[in-house]
Parts: C-alpha cells; structure tokens; sequence
C-alpha cells in the first residue's frame, strides 16, 4: 500500500484545554488561528475546490474542447450514462473483487506475519526492513518487475515448466489477469498492513497473555479470546484504509495489464480516468469519480466520527 | 509477547515472507546487468556474463529524470513541512475549549481529503491547474503534489506536537514570549523527530507518485522517474533490462532515504498511526 493515506494518524485523548477558566484565556496573547491559514487557504484552493469541480462537472457536458471555458449544465445525463453502462458496473465488480483480495490477504497472512515478526530478534529486523523498504519503492518498480515475473517468458512460468505444471498466462488470460494483479497489489500492500498489526499487538500488554497462559489458554484460544478483541479497533481502522486503497488502485492496473486484457482489469478508478484522459469525456469521469466519492464518504463518515469521538472534544 | 524465542515455524514464516521480497528486488538487480541479447535469448538465466551495457544505455535518461524527481520531490518536501508543522501546532495546541471544538472540524475535513481517491481528484485538477496556466510545467507537478501530501502530513505531524507538555507554554507565556516566538524557538525545536519522519514519508512517496507526474507533466524530454518508467513500460515491446535497470537507477535515492531514516519509519508508521 503505497499510498499515504492510508497512514491515517489517530491520536489518543489528550489532556484538557490549557485554560479551562473561560476568563483566563482571552487574557492569552497567543492566537492560533494564524498558523493554519496557509495550509487551509492550499487546501481550500487545491482539494476542497477540485471537489466542488468534480461534482459540477458530473453534471455537465465537458470535453477537450470546453476544459477551460464555460460548461453547459447538461442535468442528471452523465449519470444515467454511466449508470447505464456495462463498463461500470464491470468496473465495479473488478475493484469488488480487488478489495477483497486484498482484504483477504492483508489481514490473514497479514496477522500471521505480524505475530511472527511481533518477536525480536535479528531475523525478524531484517525482513521489516526489507518490507518497509519495498513499500517505500515506486508502485511503478514494483509492478514491473512483477509484470516481467509474471510474463509468458517470465521466471514464474518458467519455475512451474520446470516443476511440470506448465506455463500460465497470468496477465493475458482474462480469467486470471485481474486475480494476478490483485494479488501483486496485496503483496505490494503487505508490509503496511503488517506493520499496523503488529504496532497493535506491540500495545498489548505481556501480563494479559500471560493471564490468559496461567489460566490454560492455549495459543490458539489466546488468539481468538483475547488478541483478536483487543486488535479490533486497529483491524477496523486498517479494513477502511485497505478498501479506500482499492478505490485508488490504478498504479498496478496501468503498468501490467492497462485495464485489459478487454476490460477485465479495468477497476473503477483506472475507468474514470481512462473516461477523462483517453476518450476525453470529462463529463462521464467526473460522474464515476464523483459516483465512487459518494462511496468513499460513507465510508469515511463512521471513521471520522470514530476518530473523533477518541479525540474526546 | 515480545520476548519469545523464535520458535521453527514462525522461523519459517518469517523466512519464506523475507524471500517472498527479496527475491524480486534480485531479480530487478541480476536483470539489469544483462545485455540485449541475453535477455532475448534466456530472460530467466541466473548464470551469465554480467555486462554493464544497460547502464551506459540508460544512464542519461536515468540520471536526468533523477534530477527533475529529486527538484520536485525536495520542493514538495520543503512546501509541506512549511505548511503541515504551524498548522499541526494550531491543531494540536488546546488553548481554549472554542478552538478545541474548531479544531475538530477541521481534523475531520483534512482526514477526508486525504481520502480523496487520487486518480479522481486529478481529473477536475487537471481543468483546473490548465485554466491558470499550469499544466506540463513542474510548478503544476509541485502545486498538485503538495496539496495531496498537506491534509495528510498534518495529521501525521499532529500528534509530535500533541506529546509536548503544556508546561512549557505555560512558561513561556509567564515569560512573556510572545506568541511567534514561542512558536519557533520552543515548539519547532522540540519537532526533529516529527519532521524527520513526515519529511522522509513525504519524500518517498512523493518520489513514487505516479498519477499526477503522468498526468501532468507532458514534455517527454523533461519526465520524472515515474513518468519515465510508465513511457518504457507502455513501449510496444519492453526492453525488459532497460527496464530494471532504470527501476534499479531510480530507486538509489530511495535507498539512501530509507537507510537514513529507516527506524523512523517503522516507527511512524506503525506506533504513530494507529495509537
């Protein structure tokens, strides 16, 4: 998981105000307000006005020719366009079928792997790094070498005519081509997702393992009684991220397959684009785009309101 | 639970998931040091002659699109730490309970523009950044980098700032520092961890961003490292050796920011984010 985002910082609830005597603070010569202005004034202009952008431009017709220029309300057509259209709906079962690989991947071997390297030693430091660095890579390096891995000629197929299986065509044949770029996708999401676990099975006190050892749990009961309750919030959050990661899934897509073969790979991100840069249909990518923001805002709302709530205000 | 021993099986895991990485990062390397011809004949040979051949093919390219990442990937550094640390001070300082309840609002608003699907927002970015005149310079790069990488930043500097006692604002108050000064001389001095690891965060994957770098910067002959990459790897028939090679090339400034921060990172973006 390459994308920032997903590195969500979730404080814990802090102390009160500084001033709780509501007459002490206005004698305060400290104001804050300052300090945010220019980030704010950048974000009002570069993500908060894209938006509005964004939603207008699913109601109008825009093209090549009227980008930059006035663009003529056109109503809910976009829409019925898009929603209308086979190429969604694919487009929506593909980044279906892409998040829940990933999901699958990332939080079973995920947890798997977290427990391993959760226990020091040189090994363990060894592999983290390794992880971390290949997820601090380009997405665009790691999706070649696994594109030139898994190519007809690549190393891959030749291990398996090595071993008799014969050759497969990961990339080419359309029933296969998007489980292969899913699962490079969750290989190149892995480290993330292990690092969250494991930062949350690092906060779970030795004493309360140890309880549950004294009182006759067995590891696999321990797992299950008292890691797993106590790992839900961090599973929950890392479950948000790892489907809005999908919607964002268009690196790997772009490099080893460009949606195809026909359309297969085609996820809903790399189509709004495609709509928008390939065929110039501003109009049909912004109501996808804006379509898939109307899913990521649900999506966010009981996030937010969770983080919140821990900021205790 | 952490003071286990490593017992065989989870030496296994660990092992196999350690290859499961390993093995692709050789493969880039050993491929990179094959000529033309080899790759053709045998792509999957591991015993050949090494030849330096690709790199003296690829060096100009490679050491060209280094240079244009590197001045957009320490702009785009330099631009959000100036902006994410006064606002992650503004957000993380609890001077009354008014601005406890704005900061609120606005904590939630940078946490869903950070959600923004990336290949989405570039498309109404686009419009705009062409109607001021923007698009194929690197200042429209440097503009839309930054605006992805500050909502995020901020939320991850916050809490270094979070974790300085309120003491010392106290003090500084009685002291009567003023407002501006208290800012730089207490609080940005007490930030190197905070800045280092955001800074590296933001370094990296602002050297790997893709969409925007492809998106909007369309001079072929001033590309940055993922513009060139994405430009070999939609070739007609790739140059798989070229290809690892400048993936190999690239990616040496990453190593070097990766090894100088590299417990900050498992750190930050472990410990750090998810509390």
């Amino acid at each position: 998981m390459t994308a920032p985002p997903e590195t969500t910082v979730r404080p814990g609830a802090e102390g009160s105000v500084e001033s709780p005597a509501p007459g002490r603070w206005r004698r305060s010569r400290v104001h804050l307000g300052p300090y945010l202005v220019p980030a704010a004034v950048v974000c009002a202009l570069l993500c908060v006005y894209p938006l509005v952008q964004m939603g207008r431009m699913a109601f109008s017709d825009v093209g090549p020719a009227n980008l930059i220029g006035e663009w003529t309300f056109s109503g809910t057509e976009n829409i019925r366009e898009v929603l209308g259209s086979d190429g969604f709906w694919e487009a929506t079962r593909a980044t279906g079928v892409f998040t829940a690989v990933l999901l699958v991947v990332d939080l079973t071997i995920g947890y798997v792997a977290a427990q391993a390297l959760a226990r020091r030693g040189r090994l363990s430091s060894i592999v983290l790094s390794l992880m971390v660095f290949v997820w601090a890579l380009p997405p665009l390096v790691s999706g070649s070498v696994w594109k030139f891995l898994l190519a007809g000629d690549g190393a891959i197929n030749a291990v398996l005519q090595l071993v008799g299986i014969g050759r497969v065509d990961w990339l080419s044949d359309p029933s296969l081509a998007l489980w292969a770029v899913s699962g490079v996708a969750a290989w190149a999401s892995l480290p993330f997702a292990i690092l969250i676990i494991r930062g949350g099975l690092l906060s779970i006190p030795t004493e309360v393992l140890e309880a549950a050892s004294i009182d006759g749990a067995g590891p696999i009961r321990r797992a299950v009684s008292v890691v797993l309750p106590l790992l839900r919030p961090t599973l929950m959050v890392l479950v948000i991220l790892i489907v809005l990661y999908a919607f964002r899934s268009f690196d790997f897509v772009y490099v080893m397959t460009s949606g195809g073969p026909g359309t297969v790979t085609t996820t809903l991100p790399f189509l709004a684009y495609r709509e928008a840069f390939t065929t110039y249909s501003f109009g049909t990518g912004g109501a996808i785009a804006s379509l898939s923001m109307l899913a990521v805002v649900v999506l966010a709302i009981p996030y937010v309101l969770g983080v919140r709530k821990e900021e205790g205000q | 639970m952490t003071n286990t021993r490593h017992s065989v099986g989870t030496r296994v895991v660990v092992v196999a998931l350690g290859l499961t990485y390993l093995l692709p990062l050789l493969w880039i390397v050993l491929t990179s040091f094959k000529s033309d011809q080899e790759v053709r004949s045998s792509p999957n040979s591991i015993l050949f002659s090494p030849s330096l051949g690709t790199f003296t093919d690829i060096v100009d390219a490679a050491s060209s699109s280094v240079v244009t990442s590197a001045k957009i990937a320490v702009s785009v550094t330099v631009l959000v730490l100036a902006l994410a640390v006064p606002a992650a001070y503004a957000l993380g300082r609890r001077l009354t309970s008014r601005w406890s309840r704005a900061s609120a609002w606005f904590l939630g608003i940078f946490l869903v523009l950070q959600m923004v699907p990336q290949p989405m927002a570039v498309i109404p970015l686009y419009g705009i950044l062409a109607d001021w005149g923007l698009v194929g310079s690197i200042y429209g790069l440097i503009l839309a980098d930054v605006a992805l990488m500050a909502p995020f930043a901020i939320m991850l500097m916050r809490p270094f700032v979070l974790a300085i006692p309120k003491e010392l604002y106290e003090a500084a108050e009685i002291d009567g520092a003023s407002g501006l000064r208290t800012f730089r001389n207490i609080v940005v001095p007490l930030l190197p961890n905070g800045i280092a690891t955001v800074g590296a965060i933001v370094f990296i994957i602002t050297w790997g961003e893709f969409i925007y770098a492809t998106t909007l910067m369309t001079d072929p002959a001033n590309l940055p490292v993922s513009g060139l990459l994405a430009q070999q790897t939609s070739l007609y028939s790739v140059s798989w050796n070229r290809l690892m090679g400048l993936a190999l090339l690239t990616s040496l400034p990453l190593l070097a920011v990766f090894v100088l921060a590299k417990k900050r990172l498992v750190e930050g973006l472990s410990v750090g984010s998810v509390k």
